[in-house]
């Protein structure tokens, strides 16, 4: 049971519980006391496997404690028994709805000890990817906010459009979610024939259906508004202060990018909006994941209107040994900032990696956040954040 | 309540971060490396060396904490981003088996689960956290901090011999 005072403290945290805790008198009159209660591991809402200690006062949260831990892998600690190029597959598995940009990162990292120098036609595919990848992502994401809302129809949209996308990824890669497709020094493969054909075609056809489909059917219903406007208040300090990057971030109006403002690969060749809102609800990071389902769209139109031709690996020995030193890579993902920082002692496996996922930090929004909310407002909160359970345990 | 991001020339900038760290603070070593400003500082000194990058220079982003366990230091890499293109990157190295290292959570908030997560895995204490607690692994009856170098692991693999 929590004190009085850090009740006070951590409800006033949000400032929404005004008028909505028992009064102390009340409390005291009727004996009333706050219940400590379990949310997942295995709850059915559940973003994967997250564990929420709240209290509660009512059907108001006072404080909510998550735990992880319950898929932690130890992946920095297999990433140093590794050879390099065996450690890609491992990052495969961090954030499995967005993996390419999981591997692009530690490859980026790697690089950066390598004096490798990367044939263009493997950074467009890189960033076609990339951005296959995001749709791949941003597109369930909104399916699942709206599935915990009640309504089943949108994730199975967004599941149609996800199935087609990861059949054009097999086409690509050979695998249908665990890529292994960005290598240090390049790609695993070129495109194959005819899929630059299937790739414009199907965007063709998502650009139509994104309207009716994941915005008509959405936006202006009256339940939506009414779970999602004013949810997860964040204010631009409060963003700033929690380290959020990514559409948490965005949707209080910072417009930062890693794309934009840390550019890397193909992307200083692509003009691209970084799209903000100015309201910082879910019903804002809603608009911003839609507004990036667009940019997307438009950035993999001009990836294959400008497909340099040549090389997609790039020159490398048979045995890969970065020098002695630190290599950073850091790329945007669909959820965020995804860092890599990889200590290299000169030998074939490196000394210490470590992944810096954006969900591990955007989680931590959930303990200043949720207190002051009702119970039922957590999953548009989680919504939001929209984490994945292998990202942030690793 | 608007956040004001730093703009004009990169350059100038991380220079600028440079020299205002290197008033104010005793620096053991730094230098402007492409476009990362480098500082290396005592341990003591991390928080308020943060304190004038966030409050002074404006660096509003933290962006990770590393550990490097060097088998008898701790090698600490403070990554800070101005989110436009500028990197401040504070490194620092405590020696001892159970090293203490002030703790940034005061200076940025998002540094409370990046020193729970050191502290799980290397068993650093970072002296006044304000909930120090393991962030993955159990919270009872685990005495291991799994990333140290003297943690082995069954699987281990070398790769000497092979051509």
């Amino acid at each position: 049971m929590l004190g009085e005072e850090r009740r006070i403290e951590s409800a006033s945290l949000a400032g929404r519980a005004e008028g909505r805790l028992a009064s102390p008198d009340i409390r005291d009159e009727f004996g009333l006391e706050t219940i400590e209660m379990n949310m997942g591991p295995q709850h059915p809402a559940m973003h994967g496997l997250l564990r929420l200690i709240l209290e509660l006062d009512g059907e108001t949260v006072v404080r909510c404690d998550p735990v992880m831990g319950y898929l932690h892998r130890s992946k920095e600690k297999i990433s140093e028994n590794r050879m390099y190029p065996a450690v890609i597959p491992i990052t495969d598995r961090l954030d499995y709805f967005n993996n390419i940009a999981m591997e692009y990162g530690y490859c980026l990292a790697v690089e950066d000890l390598l004096d490798v120098e990367i044939p263009p036609r493997a950074e467009a595919l890189r960033a076609l990817t990339s951005e296959i990848s995001r749709l791949m992502s941003h597109i369930p994401s909104i399916g699942f906010l709206l599935l915990e809302l009640g309504a089943f129809t949108p994730i199975l949209y967004a599941f149609r459009e996800r199935e087609r996308m990861q059949s054009i990824m097999e086409a690509i890669t050979g695998a249908r979610m665990m890529f292994h497709y960005i290598r240090i020094g390049g790609v695993k493969a070129d495109l194959p024939e005819g899929i630059a054909e299937q790739i414009w075609e199907y965007i063709e056809g998502l650009e139509q259906r994104v309207q009716p489909d994941f915005v008509d059917l959405i936006e202006g219903n009256e339940i939506f508004i009414a779970r999602t406007k004013g949810v997860g208040q964040l204010t631009q300090d409060k963003a700033i202060d929690m380290g959020l990057t990514g559409p948490p971030l965005r949707c209080t109006g910072v417009d930062f990018d890693v794309r934009k403002h840390y550019p890397y690969g193909w992307y200083p060749n692509l003009d691209f909006d970084v799209i903000t809102d100015e309201a910082g609800d879910v019903e804002a990071a809603y608009r911003v994941r839609i507004g990036e389902i667009r940019q997307s769209i438009r950035m993999i139109r001009q990836i294959l209107e400008n497909l340099p031709e040549g090389e997609v690996m790039g020159d490398l020995g048979r045995r890969l040994r970065p020098r002695e030193g630190d290599g950073f890579g850091r790329v945007e993902s669909a959820r965020g900032e995804y860092a890599v920082h990889v200590v290299s002692d000169g030998s074939d496996t490196p000394y210490r990696v470590h992944y810096r996922t954006p969900c591990t930090v955007n989680l931590q929004l959930l303990q200043e956040i949720v207190p002051g909310h009702y119970l039922p407002d957590i999953m548009p909160i989680m919504g939001l954040v929209d984490p994945v359970s292998g990202a942030w345990d690793k | 309540m608007a956040v004001t991001l730093p703009g004009g020339d990169l350059e100038g900038r991380l220079e600028s971060y440079l020299e205002g760290l290197r008033n104010r603070h005793g620096l053991e070593d730094g230098g402007v490396e492409g476009n990362v400003a480098r500082v290396v500082v005592k341990p003591a000194d991390v928080p308020a060396v943060l304190a004038t990058a966030r409050e002074h220079l404006g660096v509003l982003h933290l962006s990770f904490i590393t550990v490097v366990d060097r088998e008898g230091s701790f090698e600490l890499t403070y990554e800070l981003l101005d989110l436009r293109g500028g990197r401040v990157r504070v490194k620092t190295s405590v020696e001892g088996e159970e090293p203490v290292v002030p703790t940034v959570t005061g200076v940025y908030p998002t540094a409370n689960w990046h020193e729970r997560e050191a502290y799980d895995m290397f068993g650093i204490a970072f002296a006044g956290h304000p909930d120090l607690r393991r962030l993955y692994m159990w919270q009872d009856h685990f005495d291991h901090h799994p990333l140290l170098k003297s943690f082995e692991i069954s699987t281990k693999r070398t790769f000497e011999g092979l051509r």
